[in-house]
């Protein structure tokens, strides 16, 4: 299998990308901002026809895409929904995207979507449910996805696997690649009390394919993913960490509330390339040398 | 433990009717227990389709304000199933919800005015379609013309109300500046969603334009459709409508049985 940050035809480069939300596709397309790739939700292009598609069909004209979803629900014990993976290959194979992710997570049960990314206890069976699904996923669409770590906000008391050993073995059973999303392991980390930095040291390098950076919110009681800040100072610390480990990976500013003018979203953007340049020190190829 | 199926279906029935469940009993709780936990994901799973809803029905949240369309949204979330991991399919029983729901009794337009915006958020991200062949409709002998079936373009709709919904959406739009006043006895209303250059349009149509045009969207003749359409306007030109509807690619592609000879 084609490493997963190259399943593409057209590879993303190691540089750092934005998310393409709606308020900004017409200013990229008039302005075409330097920066290396786009990342788009995918289910935001599963209609039939109409403007979004069209604006995505000019975009990726100039840009590397990523198609990244929210809806496939890998993690549940319903069946794979065809319809929704039909949706995703079609999409696919008329934008051929350098990368193709969707979640760690779960969101359907009983055939009723919640329509969120729901934690998975970590447990053995959830390993080989996820993993079946992820193989069938792959197969159907013959190419390798990246699957994300998600931010979490409870633990099972039944889980008997640390998650950063849940995402690994994940990769290995179904031959998927990882994207790791650091802001994700930050807030979960202090919402759950582990070392964030010994969770990446035990991600195998070799399957990381992307990294996501995004800002979080504070509710009191837990920090929550909400994708609606500026990336905190500690997980910019934690990302040079990442990058010193796993190399120059594509890495995505995610912003999807409260969305800020797009000199903000390149501004993120410069600063992430900064650091990839800064800490690619550790040639991944090299690592054992 | 739960196996993940009872837990996945426990956790579902958890947020969405708060009922107890095993669930509690599964989940870690120290600083902040079970309950308050599950409540953060409540809190996600309802404000993600409750923007879903926001945002097909922008006209209905304009005419009933925030704070009643949130509760509103809370009461059909908890109503009815989401059944696509796409979330822009999402909401499209609202209009009969809220004809049903008891606290929107007195806008009685506001269950048309919701159909009629599910219409246009159907019709913005639906297929594209090439113009109809005109040269193979030129082709068939006028005798023939009666038989021939028309479809409509995949990004059109058509709607009939007792409201001037139309109207009461143009003037609920962001931009709209003018008079926002809205006649309610003017009377019915039946029309035609379609798209054009990416943007969604409703139309007012004459009576037999619109019976015309349902009775061919229901594979209806060209002659079926000029009988239901001259019954609801003895004055239906059928030539124009032809023309019109065939010009702007409402209709699309024609077919028809080949004549037995």
């Amino acid at each position: 299998m084609l490493h997963p940050a190259n399943g593409g035809t057209h590879p993303a480069p190691a540089r750092a990308g934005i998310g393409l939300r709606a308020p900004h596709y017409r200013e990229v397309l008039s302005t075409r901002p330097a920066v290396g790739w786009l990342e788009v939700h995918s289910e935001n292009f599963f209609g039939d026809g109409g403007q979004p598609l069209h604006y995505l069909e000019q975009v990726r004209a100039h840009y590397p895409l990523s198609l990244h979803g929210v809806g496939l629900s890998l993690g549940s014990t319903d069946e794979l929904n065809r319809e929704h993976l039909g949706k995703l290959k079609r999409l696919a194979e008329h934008i051929e995207p350098a990368l193709v992710s969707e979640h760690l997570c779960w969101s359907s049960a009983g055939g009723r979507y919640l329509n969120d990314l729901l934690p998975l206890p970590y447990t053995e069976e959830a390993l080989a449910v996820v993993s079946a699904h992820l193989r069938q996923a792959q197969d159907f669409l013959n190419r390798p996805i990246l699957i994300e770590n998600v931010s979490s906000y409870l633990q099972y008391s039944h889980s008997t696997i640390p998650e950063w050993e849940f995402v690994s073995q994940v990769a290995a059973r179904s031959g998927c690649g990882i994207l790791l999303d650091v802001n994700n392991i930050y807030v979960s980390a202090v919402n759950h009390g582990f070392d964030a930095e010994a969770y990446l040291e035990s991600i195998p390098v070799a399957a990381v394919g992307e990294m996501h950076l995004a800002g979080f919110d504070s509710n009191g009681d837990c920090l929550i993913d909400t994708h609606g800040k500026p990336v905190s100072d500690a997980v910019w610390a934690l990302y040079r960490h990442a990058v010193r480990r796993f190399g120059r990976v594509p890495t995505l500013i995610e912003w999807d509330t409260d969305i800020p003018p797009l000199a903000v979203l390149l501004e993120e953007a410069h600063k992430a390339d900064a650091i990839l340049q800064e800490e690619n020190h550790a040639p991944t190829a090299t690592a054992a040398a | 433990m739960l196996p993940l199926r009872q837990l996945q279906l426990d956790f579902s029935r958890a947020l969405f009717d708060e009922m107890p469940t095993g669930l509690e009993d599964c989940v870690r709780g120290d600083a902040l227990n079970a309950e308050r936990r599950l409540a953060i994901y409540r809190n996600n799973v309802f404000s993600n389709l409750r923007e879903a809803l926001r945002a097909a029905y922008p006209v209905i949240e304009r005419l009933v304000g925030t704070e009643f369309f949130d509760y509103a949204a809370d009461r059909f979330i908890r109503r009815q199933a989401s059944l696509s991991g796409d979330i822009e399919d999402y909401g499209m029983q609202f209009a009969t919800f809220l004809a049903q729901f008891p606290a929107a009794n007195a806008l009685a337009y506001l269950p048309d005015t919701a159909r009629l915006e599910w219409a246009c958020h159907q019709v913005f991200y639906a297929a594209e379609h090439a113009p109809p062949a005109l040269e193979k409709l030129a082709a068939t002998p006028a005798e023939h013309f009666g038989q021939l079936r028309f479809q409509m373009h995949p990004a059109s709709a058509l709607l009939a109300s007792d409201y001037p919904v139309h109207r009461i959406r143009e003037v609920n739009q962001p931009e709209f500046e003018g008079d926002h006043g809205v006649d309610l006895s003017q009377g019915g209303v039946t029309l035609l969603v379609r798209r054009h250059h990416f943007q969604v349009e409703v139309e007012p149509l004459g009576a037999g334009e619109f019976a015309m045009l349902e009775a061919l969207a229901a594979a209806h003749t060209v002659a079926e459709a000029f009988a239901q359409a001259t019954q609801a306007d003895p004055a239906f030109d059928l030539q124009l409508f032809l023309q019109r509807h065939l010009v702007a690619a409402t209709l699309v592609d024609v077919s028809g049985d080949p004549p037995c000879h």
